[in-house]
């Protein structure tokens, strides 16, 4: 009988290992080597290229590569692409399966400040065989954060140039003239005249103490200024920064910002009242403009466009904000595909201009704005060439030192920030202390170049 | 078992010790399988765990160590703050209603001649079993603030609409309300365990002396409660602190992060920004600190005097 | 006469507010069920309905063809089933043990080392559970799913005590007398015996592996082997979420737990209340 048992024990401990065993057999694919480098050779004849790829975007982005796929088809017909719009959390989710190494689309999007946290990771593939001759095509300030050691991990979508769209009746009520704005002082003098002669019923931008982090990334582009320097160390007390700082104080002292969060209740509201007569934002803001405007009856305000101040007469008068890449995951199997619809939607006049004729995708890919479409005059602004106004200076925009750590490093900034604001805008030592909270916090050393040594503010590193 | 007298003690325990073992060779091939998982997945992420409060990593390219850089952050991190205060606020608003109700419903549970006890607790216990990104769901529905049928019937009442999910401050009592439905069932049941414990002699005892309803319930019911609301209570602080569907589901932690609790807070720099060794500090240090908090609530809960027996 | 009338009253009023709070409890569970039958449209109707009005078995349909439910339905029976049955086995073998072989050299530290561990909350280990998959690459399968956690403190101290508790050790000796094996008697004796005790903590462990999310979202990272909790989640969209097929798959996630608990309840119940005693 014992012999019997432990027979019955052996058997009953191979029954249930075999189980497990079998429901390990039956997984979904677990990670494994990827396959292929991606060369020029893979690419080179359209008709060759061939699979199925997941593409992974979000909101207007991804029904801009949709609607892309007939004519992408008509280059590379063995090529199809799907596009996956749905699902919660998406940078998480790719992010966990970049890790993992499955699961991970062929192509996702990415934003452009996302960019660097991801290729540092080590986990995209290499697309500088194919790419590196779109370099001189993207202004440097979008290329740079595509790169990581020298090689080339994305490519820039679109990009986020910066100007003033303002209310024309207003200006003309309070006798304003855009045209003479050249800087941030004559565009605090004109809010000035504005908020007078209206009463104080209206002011000249929304700006809010809790989210100065967009401005400030504003204003820092058209000075060069930088938040980390070309070796990735904190380089935050600078005199750049100091002039960026000074210029966001004398804004919000002069009493003509609107102080509403962006988005809010309050801010979308200014869009249809007397209550803001100018936002200076990023061209994708014209998209809310236009259908918030005409969303509502009677009579519709007019808008114009003008450039953005610059810092000093003379200086830049554009700037950077958003903006989005493409990827490949290095653990996509079908590499050249991928890439045929990357290049297609991203580095062809076709596709970039297919995107900003029908979602407002401003082109990321140089080229692209030679097009006639730049100078056709829009009749939302008056006829105005407004996108020939965005278009202007694009490669003189500087391009920030982003680095892995960029979206934390914003964050303790932006918080900062909102402390400084409430606290009464005390400039002395603001760098010295931020620059010794993102040491703490991210790890970075400061760069030789910090002020702190020479104001005497520097502590124990 | 034979005595060999020549050796001397220690050999002879050690020996014995290794005859004991080799007796019992059931004992540890019994346990083996059991602490061969438990040992990797169970001990050996809580060391490493604990080794990873004292580096960064990203889980991906090299790891540094940096000390107590990790405890330092944490100090200064007011998004943690921010999170803690959220469940601290949360927990203030559903614990106390959710344990009243829980108290009065297993009063009425517990009332002798009640028929179907069984399908009320169903329905109350219910809740607790259903797989709650479903539930959040129908809640998120339920809180449109236009269409939803909460507002609906607020609406119906004469009062305004409430933007339950587009608050800051709305948004926790959104999460509030879903909590107290989900548990509530859940602690009326070891509550109407408790009250089943608390021997019929005392009533009638009272009875006789004249007291009437409520004041027996104050007076014998509630003091001889106190383990088992110390025990829900215990319950419901993990569960504040550790909750993570009802807030990844139906706010995502918004508006902002008005509505991040400790969980989701986690949750967030462990695989959203990926930063392993400041989270495993982040993880220990509140465990800790929550352990500390359980451990002083159950000394004063049992330090308070017994009039006899409570709860089993 | 008054007072039975009084005491009456009173009854009948209990159970009218017990049933009418009872309704608003189950009013979520009605809601997904008709919302299951509704269109999108209908499901936003002002004001809302209470009886969908027509009637539409399309949001089945729908979340058939489109999605991967009936493949995610299977994940979730053999991740759950595995788990359970894994998990009870280590924990009643173990639990047998620590309860029936008290003299083991080191026994007793074991177990109070075991119990001491449960004090370390599961959000700690999150991550190294995570890296360890990963390192073994079965992140993405059914056994990321099934083997963490199976050891688990609480289901070998729960055992231990039902086992010490209601297995005799006559009976023990007597079936050593008969000549069964130590691994025999742990089967034929004790384990049937222990059956309340393993139906309780099946079925607890079963609810909270059927409802997981976390660790789903965590670890399963393609279509085909998604949960059924998963794949709901996934459906909510960045911009636009079917709401009529999320109902749908929804009401066939909460039906199994449903039918589990009110087969089950006495056992569950008698789980969660006599672990709450025993602390």
């Amino acid at each position: 009988m014992r012999t019997h048992n432990r027979a019955g024990f052996a058997i009953g401990l191979c029954a249930l290992l075999a189980a497990l065993a079998a429901a390990g057999c039956a997984t979904g694919p677990t990670g494994e080597t990827p396959a292929q480098v991606l060369t020029p050779e893979c690419v080179s004849r359209p008709d060759r290229v061939a699979g199925q790829i997941d593409v992974w975007g979000w909101n207007i982005a991804a029904k801009s590569l949709a609607k892309l796929v007939p004519d992408f088809n008509r280059r590379y017909p063995h090529v199809a692409v799907n596009v996956d719009m749905t699902g919660a959390n998406l940078q998480t989710r790719f992010l966990l399966s970049l890790s993992a190494g499955v699961g991970a689309p062929d192509v996702s999007q990415l934003q452009m400040v996302d960019a660097p946290k991801y290729i540092a990771t080590e986990r995209l593939t290499d697309l500088t065989p194919v790419a590196a001759r779109y370099e001189k095509s993207f202004s440097p300030s979008l290329w740079r954060n595509c790169l990581h050691k020298g090689k080339v991990y994305a490519i820039p979508w679109d990009m986020g140039p910066c100007a003033v769209y303002y209310k024309r009746e207003l200006f003309e009520r309070y006798g304003v003239d855009p045209e003479k704005i050249e800087t941030w002082d004559d565009y605090m003098a004109a809010g000035k005249v504005i908020l007078e002669k209206s009463g104080g019923r209206t002011k000249m931008l929304p700006l809010a103490p809790t989210s100065l982090w967009m401005m400030y990334e504003i204003l820092l582009q058209q000075n060069g200024g930088q938040v980390f320097d070309d070796d990735g160390r904190i380089a935050v007390n600078t005199p750049q920064s100091k002039q960026v700082l000074e210029t966001l104080r004398k804004l919000l002292a002069s009493g003509i910002c609107d102080e509403v969060a962006m988005w809010g209740h309050e801010f979308m509201a200014g869009l249809k009242s007397d209550s803001i007569a100018t936002y200076p934002i990023a061209v994708w803001f014209g998209g809310t403009i236009k259908d918030t405007v005409q969303e509502y009856p009677g009579q519709k305000a007019r808008w114009g466009v003008f450039r953005l101040p610059a810092l000093e007469k003379g200086g830049l008068r554009t700037s950077n904000v958003g903006g989005s890449v493409l990827v490949i995951p290095d653990q996509c199997r079908q590499k050249a595909a991928a890439w045929t619809f990357i290049e297609y939607a991203l580095c062809t006049r076709e596709g970039q201009l297919a995107q900003y004729r029908h979602f407002d995708l401003f082109p990321a890919y140089l080229p692209a704005l030679d097009d006639p479409y730049f100078d056709a005059p829009d009749p939302f602004y008056d006829g105005q060439k407004v996108s020939r106004l965005f278009a202007t200076d694009l490669t003189k925009i500087p391009p920030l030192n982003r680095t892995r750590d960029w979206v934390e490093a914003t964050r303790y900034f932006e918080q900062s920030l909102t402390l400084w604001a409430s606290r009464g805008m005390h400039s002395e030592g603001f760098f010295a202390t931020l620059e010794q909270k993102l040491h703490r916090r991210i790890g970075r050393e400061i760069s030789p170049a910090s002020l702190s040594l020479a104001e005497g503010q520097a502590h124990g590193r | 078992m034979a005595d060999d007298g020549d050796l001397a003690g220690p050999a002879r325990r050690a020996r014995t010790r290794w005859a004991d073992v080799r007796r019992h060779w059931h004992f540890y091939v019994f346990i083996s399988p059991f602490f061969i998982l438990f040992a990797v997945f169970g001990l050996y992420p809580m060391l490493f765990s604990l080794y990873l409060a004292f580096v960064k990593w990203d889980g991906l390219t090299g790891m540094t160590w940096v000390g107590l850089a990790n405890f330092a952050t944490m100090l200064e991190d007011e998004i943690l703050a921010t999170s803690l205060w959220n469940t601290l606020v949360i927990g203030l608003l559903y614990v106390p209603p959710m344990m009243v109700l829980a108290f009065l419903f297993a009063l009425a549970l517990n009332v002798p001649w009640l028929k179907m006890r069984g399908a009320f607790r169903s329905a109350f216990f219910l809740p607790c079993v259903t797989p709650m990104v479903v539930i959040a769901i129908v809640f998120g529905l339920l809180y449109s603030p236009e269409r939803g049928l909460l507002n609906y019937t607020i609406g119906r009442i004469g009062l305004d609409p409430i933007p339950w999910l587009n608050s800051e401050a709305w948004s926790k009592v959104a999460v509030a309300i879903l909590v107290v439905w989900r548990w509530t069932g859940y602690n009326m049941v070891l509550m109407l365990a408790g009250l089943q414990g608390i021997p019929h002699e005392y009533y009638e005892a009272a009875k006789v002396d004249g007291a009437g309803a409520w004041q027996r319930v104050r007076h014998i019911t509630v003091p001889l409660m106190r383990p088992t609301f110390l025990f829900c209570g215990l319950l419901s602080l993990l569960g504040t602190v550790y909750m993570f569907d009802e807030v990844f589901v139906l706010t995502r932690g918004g508006p902002g992060i008005s509505s991040t609790n400790f969980g989701l807070y986690l949750f967030n720099i462990s695989f959203g920004d990926f930063r392993f060794g400041y989270a495993s500090s982040v993880a220990y240090t509140v465990a800790l600190a929550v352990f500390v908090i359980a451990l002083a609530a159950t000394r004063r809960g049992r330090a308070s005097p017994d009039e006899g027996e409570g709860g089993a | 006469m008054r007072h039975r009338i009084k005491t009456a009253a009173g009854k009948l009023s209990l159970y009218v507010v017990l049933a009418g709070l009872a309704l608003v409890f189950l009013v979520p569970f009605y809601w997904l069920a008709i919302s299951a039958f509704k269109s999108q449209g209908q499901i936003f109707s002002t004001p809302p309905q209470w009886v969908p009005s027509p009637w539409q078995w399309s949001n089945f349909e729908d979340i058939y063809r489109e999605t991967n439910i009936v493949r995610a339905f299977l994940n979730s029976c053999v991740i759950a089933v595995g788990h359970v049955t894994l998990s009870l086995f280590l924990c009643s073998l173990g639990g047998y043990a620590f309860a029936k072989y008290p003299n083991a050299p080191g026994g007793r530290k074991l177990f109070a080392f075991v119990l001491g561990t449960m004090m370390i909350p599961g959000a700690v280990t999150l991550i190294p559970t995570f890296v360890i998959l990963m390192k073994l690459q079965m992140v993405n399968t059914w056994w990321a799913m099934i083997v963490p956690g199976a050891a688990n403190a609480f289901g070998i101290f729960w055992m231990r005590q039902y086992i010490a508790a209601h297995v005799p050790n006559d009976l023990l000796h007597a079936a050593r007398i008969d000549g069964c094996s130590e691994f025999g008697i742990y089967w034929r004796v004790a384990l049937p015996i222990a059956r309340p005790a393993l139906a309780a903590l099946g079925i607890m462990l079963l609810i909270g592996t059927w409802n997981n999310l976390m660790m789903a979202f965590l670890l399963l990272r393609t279509k085909d082997m998604q949960t059924l909790p998963l794949l709901i989640y996934l459906l909510q969209g960045e911009t636009r979420t079917p709401f009529g097929m999320l109902m749908a798959g929804g009401l066939l996630t909460v039906v199994p737990m449903v039918v589990a608990f009110l087969v089950f309840q006495r056992q569950f119940i008698a789980g969660i209340t006599s672990g709450a005693i025993k602390a």
